[in-house]
């Protein structure tokens, strides 16, 4: 009861409402903006909330987060460029339609899709997270250690980049959190005989970097490059014809996304591209896809945001991350002197459901925005990118500094930029990093505290059966795809 | 040519033992602080350790299926990068918001936007939105410089 009203309060408070309309316009002209995505407006955003109440401020990223994951299709059917990766999917059907002359019914379908799967993943969330957290209560360090190992596991199935690579960047992010003094030792680590590292790498700047700064010189390479776009008249709601054909692909894209989600480090870009092949295989017409099948836009967009519910599950329970975004917003939890974890769930509920309240909340008014302004926003992504990168940097840069209003946070966001840039140029992810950083302190401390529970004998760890669980999870999901491959090879 | 797809790995590799040869310098904590824990070099090694792995591992797979090769970077790109030098030495000599309006305009300007008159409203007009935003809504203290202290008095 507790839990409902508190939801119910966010629907009731004209300053949060306010608030989510105004970020919801903002993510959606994010999300349109080619190179600019949820993560990235999240990481740009963050300092803004600095002064604002614990609810406000993650309401407002996690606004940012579902307003701009739904956006992205906006551009990815009227000019075939996905405004974020989510939405990569949606090009391969959205397009096409639009190309047909049927862009409004393309962008009713994905509007009514993405609030449906974005609506399905946040009633999992209000039920599956506090059970996960009931769960999570038993957890002592060699859970937590396995859990975080799985989690670092799940990094090698980020779609971009290869399985390796993704381990490499997961390693080299974790290596980041060691910057500075030792927890219990107090012995200072890479620091360089620089004191303002004595806390360790600030996670602001460095997520700036390699998300702003890094998409920043990704996008110097396409200055040349000519939008064009689809004509669209006004968007459509689906016909009764089109529920009757989408509806079970809503479904079932909204079950995928929200569990992909769930999964660690696993987001919207990898669910959308599930989402889109389950569409594609339990369809009647598969011939239609690719040429503007609306069960396509439908299971792509469903299943993407779906997992923006979903990914808040591992982030406000246990504090892994489920993407990219959720690491800002588990960054933005901490900023505000909450900590993530099961006793979030006990110690301040009122908190916890209103944050979920402003997401559904989110999910109905870019919902109304995506219907009624869709055409207005589609024209945001027309802005020259001559003016547009060079905003961004001042928004970085003064980002940057803004949180601990220190000079070095600037160009730690700097060097960040183009260590990720590189990074990204050779094929490397920068999630990865980002999700290796935030997750390194809790594999070193509880590696640390399950050692000193053990005597120092670390497979001891391996006789605690949960934690045995997410380590033989993470073996299989790390060597399963080897192993099925040389089975199914000596079988051939 | 194709020589050169190998600079990654090396480069990781050096990179990964680099980080082994600093971390064995660090101080050692007395077994009465440290217990049955760690020290603090172990783990950073630990690290290095899987990555060297993870690096043979990529090694391999360069040797099996060779990767595409990697366009290099247009003049717009590096004179982007020049700029946060530039800026660097701008916040540091004169004023960060001197920086940033400087670097915003030619950011603009060798990324297409030959409008003098538009480059120079973006340039200025965003950094002193930002600035007034931080300032009067966020309370935040931007670092000395020659327009902060105009400001600040």
């Amino acid at each position: 009861m507790v839990e409902l009203s508190a939801m119910a309060s966010v629907f009731t408070d004209p300053y949060l409402i306010a608030l989510i309309f105004a970020t919801t316009i903002l993510g959606i002209i994010i999300g349109v903006l080619p190179g600019l995505g949820a993560t990235t407006g999240a990481a740009l955003l963050l300092p803004f909330t600095l002064t604002m109440e614990p609810v406000q401020a993650i309401a407002v990223l996690s606004t940012i987060y579902v307003s701009a994951t739904f956006a992205g299709s906006i551009t990815a059917i009227l000019i075939n460029t996905p405004g974020t990766s989510a939405s990569a999917a949606t090009t391969f059907d959205g397009y096409p339609l639009a190309q047909k002359g049927e862009a409004g019914r393309a962008l009713g379908i994905a509007v009514v899709s993405s609030t449906i799967g974005g609506v399905f993943s946040i009633i999992v969330l209000c039920i599956a997270a506090p059970l996960l957290a009931r769960v999570a209560y038993e957890f002592r360090p060699p859970e937590y250690f396995a859990l975080t190992i799985f989690g670092l596991s799940m990094l090698a199935s980020i779609s971009a980049g290869g399985a390796t690579k993704n381990l490499i960047g997961g390693v080299f992010g974790v290596w980041l959190s060691t910057i500075g003094a030792e927890r219990v030792t107090n012995i200072e680590r890479f620091m360089f005989g620089n004191y303002e590292l004595y806390e360790g790498l600030s996670f602001v700047p460095v997520f700036i970097g390699l998300f702003a700064i890094s998409e920043m010189l990704v996008q110097s390479k396409t200055v040349n490059l000519i939008i064009e776009t689809v004509a669209l008249k006004a968007v459509k709601l689906p016909t009764k014809e089109d529920y009757k054909k989408i509806w079970k692909t809503i479904l079932r894209s909204s079950g995928i996304g929200t569990f992909i989600g769930i999964l660690p480090a696993e987001g919207a870009t990898v669910a959308s591209m599930i989402g889109y092949s389950e569409a594609r295989r339990w369809s009647k017409n598969k011939e239609e896809f690719g040429k503007g099948s609306i069960e396509g836009i439908a299971g792509a967009e469903a299943a993407n945001n779906a997992a923006t519910g979903g990914a808040m599950v591992p982030t406000m329970v246990l504090g892994i991350p489920g993407s990219g975004t959720t690491a800002i917003i588990l960054v933005g939890l901490m900023v505000h002197g909450l900590r993530p974890g099961a006793y979030l769930f006990t110690e301040q509920v009122d908190t916890v459901y209103q944050i979920f309240g402003s997401m559904l909340l989110a999910n109905f008014m870019f919902m109304a925005m995506g219907l009624y302004a869709a055409k207005l926003f589609a024209r945001v992504s027309l802005i020259p990118r001559p003016m547009l990168w060079p905003i961004v940097f001042a928004l970085s840069v003064i980002g940057a500094y803004a949180i601990q209003q220190s000079t070095l946070d600037i160009w730690i966001a700097l060097i960040f930029g183009v260590i990720g840039f590189f990074a990204r140029r050779h094929g490397f992810a920068v999630a990865p990093i980002a999700v290796g950083l935030i997750l390194g302190e809790m594999v070193e401390s509880n590696l640390q505290n399950s050692l000193k529970m053990f005597d120092g004998q670390w497979w001891m760890i391996l006789t605690q059966p949960l934690a045995a669980f997410f380590l033989v999870l993470a073996f299989l999901g790390l060597c399963g795809p080897y192993i099925y491959g040389v089975i199914t090879k000596q079988k051939d | 040519m194709q020589k050169k797809l190998y600079i990654t790995p090396i480069f990781l590799a050096l990179f990964s033992i680099a980080i082994i040869l600093i971390s064995l310098q660090f101080d050692t904590s007395p077994e009465m602080i440290v217990g049955d824990s760690m020290q603090a070099r172990t783990f950073p090694i630990f690290l290095m350790v899987i990555n060297l792995i993870l690096i043979s591992f990529l090694s391999l797979q360069f040797f099996k299926n060779y990767p595409k090769r990697i366009e290099l970077e247009i003049f717009t790109t590096w004179f982007t990068i020049f700029l946060f030098l530039l800026f660097y030495f701008l916040t540091i000599t004169t004023d960060m918001f001197i920086g940033i309006t400087v670097c915003m305009f030619l950011m603009g300007y060798t990324w297409g936007e030959k409008r003098l008159w538009v480059n120079i409203c973006n340039a200025i007009i965003t950094p002193g939105a930002i600035f007034i935003l931080f300032d009067y809504v966020l309370k935040i203290r931007f670092p000395r410089g020659i327009l902060t202290n105009i400001y600040y008095g």
